[in-house]
Parts: C-alpha cells; sequence; structure tokens
C-alpha cells in the first residue's frame, strides 16, 4: 500500500496533446475514481500511473518514489482490464498465479495465497477451468484475484465492470467495494458510469477535455458541482440548465430565462446585474402541484415512470426540463402542471460555466 | 417441418401416386448430380487412372507395352537403391526446408509485428520471394552458384569457406544444399505472413497484463505469444511438410537430380522415370508410394492434433 502523487502531468500523441497538466494527491488506502466522458484522459491517465504509456511531462510518484521511468512490473502495482486479459491457455490458478510464479515464490506460499484469494472472490470450485469456460462475472473476478495475490501497492481499475450486464455490474461494484474495505489498499478506478463512481469513491476525479474538472467527495460533487460539466455530468437524471440574464432589483433578483418567463429568485447570487448566466437544478428538487406564491405552469411533455419514481418531462415555454417525484399521482399527468423551483436548491453557473 | 409432414405421411397409407414418389424421392440427388459428376470426373477419374498406372507396363517409347503385371513395379521398387536414396533425401530435403523456412518466417514476423518507420515498404519486398514464379528462383539460385557468373563462389572463397570457388550444385556431398537455400529464400514469407497475422490477432492487452505481473520479453513471448501461434505453426509446418515434400521444380532446374542422382528426391525422381525415361508405369508406381508415405503422415498429425487438443 502507498500513496501515488501525480504533478503537472501532460501527455502527447505527437501534436495532439491528451492531458494538460494533472496535479492529484492520492492518500494511502483510498479509493480514488476517475470519472468522465470517453475521450477525456482519464484512462490514458491510468496507464500511465500502470507504465503501459509514457509520461510526455511532469511526474509521478507511488509511496513518494519517481516511477516515470520504471517499467510496468517494477512499479509494483496491478491492474484489472476492461476486457479481464485473461491469459487464455491458463487454467483459473495458473492466471492468478502467474505473477507470483514470475517472481519465483515459494510453492506452498502460493498455493496458500491463490487459495485464500479464491475462497475470498468465491472461485474455489471454478480453479481448473480455462477462462473461456467462465461466465463473465467469474472471469471479472479471477482478473480481480489475479491483481490481488500479490499484494500491490495499488490497484488500478480499467472501466472493469463495463462489459458486464446491468445486474452483474451492480453485484461487482458491491464486492469490489467490500474488497476494498477489506484490503483498505490504495485504489484507482476509471470509468465512465458515474453511479459506479458516486457508489465506489472515496474522492472522485471528474475529468473532461484532459483537465480535472473537480475533486472531491461523491456528495460533495453532486451538491455543489464547481462547474456545468460536473454538474451535468454527475446525477441521473441529469441536472436542469436554464439558460438567461440574471436581474438583480436590489435585496432581490430575478432570472429571466431564454423565452421571457422570469423566475423570481428571492435572493441575490454572486452575479453581476444583467450578465448572462445559467441556472441549475436537480430534477427531484423540481416541486411538482406547487402552491403559493413563484409558482409557474408547465406543460407536461411526457411521463416516464422508472418504478422507484417518476420522471416527468416539462416545458416552460421553449425550455425543457425534468422533474423527479416518488408521488405516484403523477403518473397519469397530461395537460399542464404547477411548478417551483425552490432557490436554496438552485445552482447558479456564470458565463464561463462556473458555479458562483 | 416438410420431413416432419413427410414422416407422419409415411406412417399411414402413401396416397401419392407412383410417378409423383418417385420424382419426390429422386429430387435430392437430381440437385446435387451436377456438382457431384464434376467432382468424381475432375478428381477421381484421373486418380484412378494414374493409380491404374502403376500396375501396367507403360512405356511412351515401346508400342507393346500397356499390359497388366500386378505387382511386377513395385518388386522392382523394392530392389531400387535409387529410390531409397531419394526417399532418404526427400527427408532432408523437406527437413531442413521447412526447419529453416519456419525458424527465418518467425523471426521475419516477430520484426514486422514492431512498428517502425516504412513498415509497408519492408513487409512488400519481404514477400516479394513467393511471387516469384519456382523456376525462375530456381535458375537465379542456379547462376548464383555458378562460378562462371556467380558471386557466391568467389564471397565464400574470400571469406575462406572454400579453398577454390566452384559450384556447390556440382559437388556430391553439397549440391542438395543448394536447391534447399533456394527454397528457403523462396517460402520465407510464406511462414513469414501467416504467422504474422497469427501475431497480430493476439490481443494486446495481454502482453500489458503480463509486463505489469512482471513478464520480461522472453517469458511473454513463453507465455503468450508461442501458445497462440501454436496452433497456426502446426497447420502451417503440416502443409509445408507435404508441399515440400513434393516439390521437385528447384531440384530439377538447378542440379536435375545430379550429380549422380545425389539430390534427387522422391518427386524429382518420379519426374525423371516419368518424363526422362518414359517409363509411366514405374512412375505412377513411386508416386503411389509417396502417395501412401503423405497420407501417413498427414493422418499422424491429425491424430497428433486430436490428442493434443483432448488433452486441454
Amino acid at each position: 500500500m502507498a500513496s501515488i502523487d501525480i504533478a503537472a502531468i501532460h501527455k502527447s500523441y505527437g501534436i495532439h496533446p491528451v492531458l494538460h497538466g494533472i496535479d492529484l494527491e492520492i492518500k494511502d488506502g483510498e479509493f480514488v475514481v476517475l470519472v468522465g466522458p470517453s475521450g477525456c484522459g482519464k484512462s490514458t491517465l491510468l496507464r500511465m500511473i500502470a507504465g503501459l504509456e509514457a509520461v510526455t511531462d511532469g511526474e509521478i510518484r507511488i509511496d513518494g518514489k519517481r516511477v516515470n521511468d520504471l517499467a510496468p512490473k517494477d512499479r509494483d502495482i496491478a491492474m484489472v482490464f476492461q476486457s479481464y486479459a485473461l491469459y487464455p491457455h491458463m487454467s483459473v490458478a495458473k492466471n492468478m498465479s502467474y505473477s507470483l510464479r514470475l517472481r519465483k515464490t515459494a510453492k506452498e506460499k502460493i498455493a496458500s495465497v491463490v487459495a485464500s484469494a479464491a475462497t475470498k472472490l468465491g472461485l474455489d470450485p471454478l480453479m481448473e477451468r480455462r477462462p473461456k469456460a467462465l461466465s463473465g462475472g467469474q472471469r471479472q473476478r479471477v482478473a480481480m484475484g489475479r491483481a490481488i495475490v500479490r499484494e500491490p501497492k495499488a490497484f488500478l481499475f480499467d472501466e472493469p465492470l463495463s462489459n458486464l450486464d446491468a445486474r452483474l455490474r451492480e453485484q461487482m461494484r458491491a464486492e469490489i467495494k467490500k474488497l476494498h474495505q477489506d484490503l483498505g489498499a490504495t485504489s484507482i478506478y476509471v470509468t465512465h458510469d458515474q453511479i459506479e463512481a458516486m457508489t465506489l469513491a472515496d474522492r472522485i476525479v471528474a475529468m473532461h477535455g484532459g483537465i480535472i474538472q473537480q475533486v472531491g467527495s461523491p456528495l460533495e460533487l453532486y451538491d455543489n458541482p464547481a462547474n456545468l460539466f460536473v454538474a451535468g455530468f454527475i446525477g441521473s437524471p441529469g441536472m436542469n440548465f436554464f439558460e438567461g440574464r440574471y436581474l438583480a432589483t436590489g435585496d432581490t433578483a430575478n432570472f429571466a430565462l431564454t423565452g421571457g418567463i422570469v423566475l423570481p429568485l428571492g435572493g441575490t447570487a454572486k452575479l453581476a446585474d444583467g450578465s448572462r448566466a445559467t441556472l441549475g437544478i436537480r430534477p427531484e428538487h423540481v416541486i411538482l402541484g406547487a402552491e403559493g406564491p413563484d409558482t409557474m405552469m408547465a406543460t407536461v411533455d411526457l411521463v416516464e415512470p422508472t418504478g422507484f419514481g417518476i420522471i416527468v418531462h416539462l416545458k416552460l415555454g421553449p425550455v425543457a426540463f425534468k422533474a423527479f417525484t416518488l408521488d405516484r399521482r403523477f403518473l397519469g399527468m397530461h395537460g399542464e402542471v404547477a411548478v417551483k423551483l425552490p432557490v436554496p436548491n438552485l445552482h447558479f453557473f456564470n458565463e464561463e460555466g462556473r458555479k458562483v | 417441418m416438410a420431413s416432419l409432414a413427410a414422416r407422419n405421411g409415411g406412417s399411414r397409407r402413401d396416397q401419392r401416386p407412383l410417378k409423383k414418389r418417385l420424382a419426390d424421392a429422386s429430387a435430392p440427388y437430381l440437385y446435387s448430380a451436377p456438382a457431384l459428376i464434376l467432382i468424381v470426373t475432375v478428381m477421381l477419374v484421373p486418380l484412378v487412372l494414374g493409380i491404374s498406372y502403376a500396375f501396367r507396363d507403360i512405356q511412351l517409347l515401346n508400342p507393346f507395352s500397356g499390359g497388366f503385371i500386378g505387382l511386377d513395379h513395385f518388386k522392382t521398387l523394392s530392389q531400387d537403391q535409387n529410390f531409397y536414396r531419394a526417399l532418404k533425401n526427400t527427408l532432408w530435403w523437406t527437413g531442413w526446408s521447412v526447419l529453416l523456412q519456419f525458424v527465418f518466417g518467425l523471426i521475419l514476423a516477430l520484426l514486422l509485428d514492431k512498428p517502425f518507420y516504412g513498415r509497408a515498404i519492408v513487409q512488400a519486398l519481404v514477400f516479394l520471394p513467393w511471387a516469384v514464379p519456382s523456376f525462375l528462383a530456381g535458375l537465379n539460385w542456379a547462376w548464383l552458384f555458378n562460378p562462371v557468373v556467380g558471386p557466391i563462389p568467389h564471397w565464400l572463397f574470400a571469406l575462406g569457406l572454400m579453398s577454390e570457388p566452384y559450384n556447390i550444385l556440382s559437388d556430391p556431398q553439397l549440391s542438395m544444399w543448394g536447391p534447399i537455400i533456394a527454397n528457403v529464400w523462396w517460402g520465407i514469407p510464406f511462414f513469414a505472413i501467416t504467422l504474422l497475422a497469427a501475431l497480430q490477432a493476439i490481443p494486446r492487452d495481454l502482453y500489458e497484463a503480463a509486463s505489469i505481473d512482471g513478464a520480461g520479453p522472453v517469458q511473454r513471448f513463453i507465455s503468450i505469444t508461442l501458445p497462440f501461434l501454436a496452433p497456426t505453426i502446426a497447420i502451417t509446418v503440416l502443409l509445408r511438410t507435404v508441399w515440400i515434400s513434393n516439390f521437385a521444380d528447384l531440384i530439377i532446374v538447378m542440379t536435375n537430380g545430379g550429380p549422380a542422382d545425389r539430390s534427387q528426391i522422391v518427386a524429382s525422381y518420379i519426374f525423371t522415370q516419368a518424363f526422362k525415361r518414359l517409363d509411366f508405369g514405374y512412375a505412377s508406381a513411386i508416386a503411389l508410394v509417396l502417395l501412401v508415405l503423405l497420407i501417413t503422415y498427414s493422418m499422424l498429425i491429425v491424430v497428433l492434433r486430436q490428442w493434443l487438443l483432448s488433452k486441454d
């Protein structure tokens, strides 16, 4: 186990820059999730930590030791691949013991370590099988078993659950979290799935366009997104955005939506009078069937029941947005409905997309 | 559905008129007849004719020949010292040609698998020998070995490997090596192409996983590359062995089996018997023996493969 420091990391392929100066400190035993849309550079960063990609500029330290020029095998890390990358001609037991056999570990030690990992992952009855005779979830477990037998300084996960179906993904997610609680090993986990990020991470690193957008605990990113990208990426269904103009009038302020509708805010935000801004609100914060002051009439476009709750697609003038409710009264809703956007739940983003 | 209906119908009395029943029963055979007839005429007729020659006395220059002589050719063959030498030479020729083609082909494929500047051009150049007609390759190499027009004897002499620049094709001890070298040059691309294709089908993340697991280049080659190449290696070596043991072009062109039959393989011996001495009957008998040997070899390989697969 070890801490991992990433300082001013740059990566370019030829003239194409991919990562523009990444700084990140990962504490010993921490579970960090790199999340972002495909092409944001998260996998590249992970592969650079593993030593599979060369570092263009900057420094990576594992346990305080610079590893930029070390071969992957000398970094003492383990990696779980999206494709599992199991050796197809080796049995499960051989797959798991490969790294130990390469290191000339004593046979008795290998047997006991592999057996205990197999028990931990429920692989005992499968040890003599070849990977092709396993299901996706079992292969995933073998890949994790291969990683844990070595007791490496850190675990790297590269979208390990992407090839599984939804049910299995949920189950494996919980198993990974439990495994982390048992082993307490430093882990870096790459995913594009924000649910995985939210559920697994001690800290989430949201990336976009080769730049870190925000680092923080899952709820920090959810409740207090630093910018429009994070606000839109974290959460499902995603946050609603309304573009418009901020109009201050003394103690209180209004927000004029593009399209003519004016929202009374009942307070002020740190925006200049008359500046263009974006207002954000999470669907579950939109109050349906509201009464009293500051309500607006919205048109119901579509109702999506998810079983757990109901997603209502609404239109406020030309602007589409969504509301999420647990109240089944709204299942058969059509026509118009009174909605309220409660001020404490509003997020304001300035013209550059930063939260104010 | 149709067959189900037919079976159900069969359990009761068939109500269809005889003509209709005949037509229905013969339909599948009529449909497949054109293909079957074509295959039989093109493949089986020549084969049966060729085999029948082995039991007849057929000499082009003897107008009275053509009669059935039973196993006489085979009796002669069992006493024929030239045939036994040709058989030994065939093993020598096939073994060294396949081994060297495979080793060099594998090295070449491994080199071409790594990206480098100008790889496309190098790949095209490497595969060039395969495109040269075999008899041209043979002539070319024969000239290269010839001290009058070719440079190789002079180079070997300059390196001190030869006491004087002479033609190895006329040396009874060495003449076999001339065609073998030409064959290796000509056949490397085949192995390089097929092995390269197999190499490129290996998922790259396996190598990455292995390098993280702590495997160096040699260990990665042994535990990933070789197991992935094994099926391709088995099938290409099997194919090439059969082709090369039958492949007399280079020997006919370069040494014509000489000097004194020292570089004669069974295939070139058949050619010599058939088209130089015009004894088709005897040539067919030798060909039949070669056919039996190659079929035995192929069956052995197939059995070996099945055994290896079942062991998995």
